[in-house]
């Protein structure tokens, strides 16, 4: 038995030594994509361009792409587009394997992406200065701040699609109930407190029941940071040091902390199982949910009895939302760059791809002029649609690092810090001056604030 | 299963070659594809360590960098620190546990075939699955926490659950848990199995000599099954040391990386922050840490695990 044993590991050994000698080595170790060619990679007609054009997304919204392809190509004939898409979990690694593997031809032309300024630091995005100067193209209808989210170095990089414009949704039957106002843009924290008070069903276990608000990713706590007058670094772009230790932040991480202790707003863990925030609103666990745009249509089809609001900002505060959105990008390795850069601009321009999206309801739209038409300021609920629009004017730049080491300390460091406040292990005020030395540390470390 | 001892060894350059060509051809295909995708991955993964590369980006030569930082940084010695606990939980746990199981299920009684295949279902059954279901269970206002205090309120004492999930206190514990129903049946058919092959004989010889029944299981079947016991052990511990599935869907490795294990570390430098040489630095100091601790169980068995003369 024991001679049998040996035989097949010499014989694995042997033969693996005899097989790795034959293989050719490839040129580059590791991470080689093993995808096909991008879908058919058929040889474009006489004078037809063909641009690749990807994006992530369910089945439904693959569908809403391709039809606004179909009317691109209405308009430009010469221009065929192809799509490529994967589902949100596989599209970042996939589409990076392929950049990796540097050939035009499976590489998208156009590509849907977030965070622009990561990859434009790693070279594979085009810059798009020279193209918006030559063709004139009008930067000044985006929301403020918004721009910054797709620039790096100073160049536009992206043309963002939309722009997360966070609002307060109420349900209107859970506030009649409570004999509670409904909220308008008065409101201060405190209101928005003695309102949860109200709103909070507790059983006789103390167990909440009912919950006041609901707020996924842990309160989007940089909203109540910014509009409290502090800060998650001192400059987003190129840090020098945490800004999350000063007063003013950590007065904001505590007001929303204490929320979650008192049980007035729901956990992340508790908002999951209810099936997001969504789930949790129309199901009548959460009073309030203070969310971007994308739940309107889920809302309306529901039939509920909702409105929304600006989001209540501390007393001598300010309005803040962040402004960030996923791109459009075009590939450095594209072959056909100025077919790409028509297409590129007609998506975001404010009778073409842009309205298109608008008019399916799938966004609230990176472009000013369109969001203050009739194209959006519909019939359709929600009735207060000035809100979203003063949040999406109140954008600014402060939840998201522009460089790109930011993942790894938002995700290693910033984050794993602050769910020991959330979790109500620590408070604010103890544990957020010892987080900002781990953030330092980390920046000096990767040589911030650069030159 | 059991690694015999060696009785005469034969000299490799001895063996018939006349039989040796058809077998190499019956194991070519699955051998090419482990020789290109395990072999030369591992391969490369070596070389990237010592690399500084955002998998995108240009590929700088980075030395002995990615292992100087993985050194200095808290998180990878969090991660180890949990991955260490896991271990020295789950281990000890499910040997017990599945030896418990296998003697109760080796006794002549009724159904035993009923609850051997019930301990065993969750080994066949998807860990993302189990994993959700788990995250359901355990959540603070989940079922189980329903039913404790439901049951406090029934004895009049003021029980209640912890927060499992979103504690770092017991974060780590829901993991232990989850593995252990998960893995525990594997342990017990393999015990199964080895209970069944001790001799009748040395059990009525124990039971003569007025062995009661914890002596005949201290000094008869502990020391007959140790082999089994090596090998779960050495299995069990290297399928710790590579814990990932259990940890990244239920907890994601919160909060504040609190149940996060070394093979998560690995996979967000790799997939999510795109530092695939650090990444790869890691992957290695795990390889060589498993490697060594296998090697030293290896020559610590002698000690402690019996193997009966062929």
């Amino acid at each position: 038995m024991f001679g049998k044993f040996w035989y097949v590991i010499s014989a694995l050994v042997v033969l693996m030594l005899v097989v790795s000698a034959c293989a050719p080595m490839p040129a580059q170790p590791a991470a080689q994509p093993t995808e096909a060619p991008a879908a058919g990679a058929a040889e474009p007609a006489a004078e037809q361009v063909t641009l690749t054009w990807a994006f992530w997304g369910s089945p439904e919204e693959a569908v809403s792409h391709k039809q606004v392809a179909d009317a691109f190509m209405k308009v430009h004939p010469e221009i065929k587009v192809e799509t490529w898409n994967e589902p949100w979990d596989n599209y970042f690694t996939k589409i990076q394997a392929l950049w990796a593997s540097g050939d035009s031809k499976t590489i998208p032309d156009i590509a849907f992406l977030w965070p622009t300024p990561k990859y434009a630091a790693e070279g594979v995005l085009e810059n798009l200065d020279p193209y918006i100067e030559k063709t004139g193209y009008n930067l000044d209808d985006y929301w403020p701040g918004l721009l910054e989210s797709a620039k790096y170095d100073g160049s536009v990089y992206g043309l963002p699609r939309d722009i997360e414009a966070n609002i307060l949704y109420y349900n209107k039957d859970l506030f009649d109930k409570a004999n509670v106002e409904y909220p308008d843009a008065d409101w201060t924290w405190d209101d928005l407190v003695a309102a949860a008070e109200k709103l909070t069903v507790k059983d006789a276990g103390g167990k909440t029941t009912q919950y006041a608000l609901a707020m996924e990713n842990n309160g989007k706590y940089d909203k109540w940071v910014n509009q409290n007058g502090g800060g998650i670094l001192d400059d987003m772009r190129n840090p020098s040091k945490c800004a999350l230790a000063d007063p003013k932040s950590v007065e904001a991480v505590a007001f929303f902390a204490d929320m979650l202790a008192k049980g007035y707003a729901m956990r992340d863990a508790d908002i999951n199982q209810a099936g997001g925030d969504a789930g949790a609103f129309q199901s009548g666990q959460a009073a309030m949910i203070i969310q971007n745009t994308s739940r309107v249509s889920a809302f309306n089809t529901a039939n509920m009895k909702y409105d929304v609001a600006v989001v209540p900002i501390p007393e001598g505060g300010k309005r803040y939302n962040p402004a960030g959105g996923a791109a459009w990008v075009m590939s450095a390795k594209s072959d056909n760059k100025d077919a790409a850069w028509t297409f590129l601009s007609w998506l975001q321009s404010a009778d073409g791809g842009e309205k298109l999206y608008l008019e399916r309801g799938e966004i609230f739209p990176a472009l000013q002029s369109l969001a203050k038409s009739p194209a959006f300021m519909t019939e359709q609920p929600p009735a207060n649609k000035q809100a979203i629009i003063d949040e999406a004017a109140a954008s600014g730049v402060g939840t998201f690092g522009y460089f790109p080491e930011w993942d790894e300390l938002n995700g290693s460091i910033i984050q794993p810090g602050l769910d020991r406040i959330w979790t109500g292990e620590v408070q604010a005020a103890d544990a957020l001056p010892a987080l900002c030395e781990q953030v330092d540390q980390f920046l000096k470390d990767n040589g911030f604030p650069k030159q | 299963m059991t690694a015999p001892a060696a009785p005469t060894r034969r000299s490799p350059f001895r063996w018939r070659t006349d039989q040796q060509w058809e077998g190499y051809l019956f194991i070519l295909p699955s051998l090419l594809g482990f020789a290109v995708f395990v072999f030369l991955a591992v391969g490369a993964s070596l070389g990237i360590s010592f690399l500084d590369w955002g998998l995108t980006g240009s590929k700088g030569f980075a030395g002995l960098a990615n292992y100087r930082e993985m050194l200095r940084d808290p998180v990878f010695w969090r991660a180890c620190t949990n991955t260490l606990f896991y271990i020295v939980t789950i281990v000890p746990l499910q040997l017990g546990l599945g030896l418990l199981m296998a003697l109760a299920l080796n006794q002549a009684i009724r159904g035993t075939e009923f609850f051997r295949m019930v301990y065993f279902l969750p080994v066949v059954t998807a860990i993302v699955a189990g994993a959700i279901v788990f995250r359901i269970l355990l959540a603070r206002n989940g079922p189980l926490a329903d039913v404790v205090s439901g049951l406090g309120r029934l004895l009049k004492l003021p029980l209640s659950l912890p927060d499992l999930l979103a504690s770092t206190r017991y974060s780590k514990w829901s993991v232990v848990l989850l593995t252990l129903w998960k893995n525990t049946g594997f342990t017990m058919v393999v015990y199964l199995a080895a209970l069944q092959g001790v001799p009748r004989e040395l059990y009525d010889a124990a039971h003569v000599d007025g062995a009661g029944a914890w002596q005949r299981l201290r000094n008869v079947t502990i020391p007959l099954i140790s082999p089994t016991t090596f090998f779960l052990f050495i299995l069990q511990t290297v399928g710790a040391f590579q814990l990932f599935t259990e940890p990244f869907v239920m907890t994601n490795g919160g909060p504040a990386q609190s149940s996060m294990p070394i093979v998560q570390y690995i996979y967000l430098n790799a997939f999510r922050y795109t530092r695939m040489g650090k990444a790869s630095a890691i992957a290695w100091f795990l390889f060589i840490f498993i490697f060594g601790f296998t090697l030293i169980q290896n020559r610590m068995q002698r000690r402690w695990v019996h193997y009966e003369a062929e």
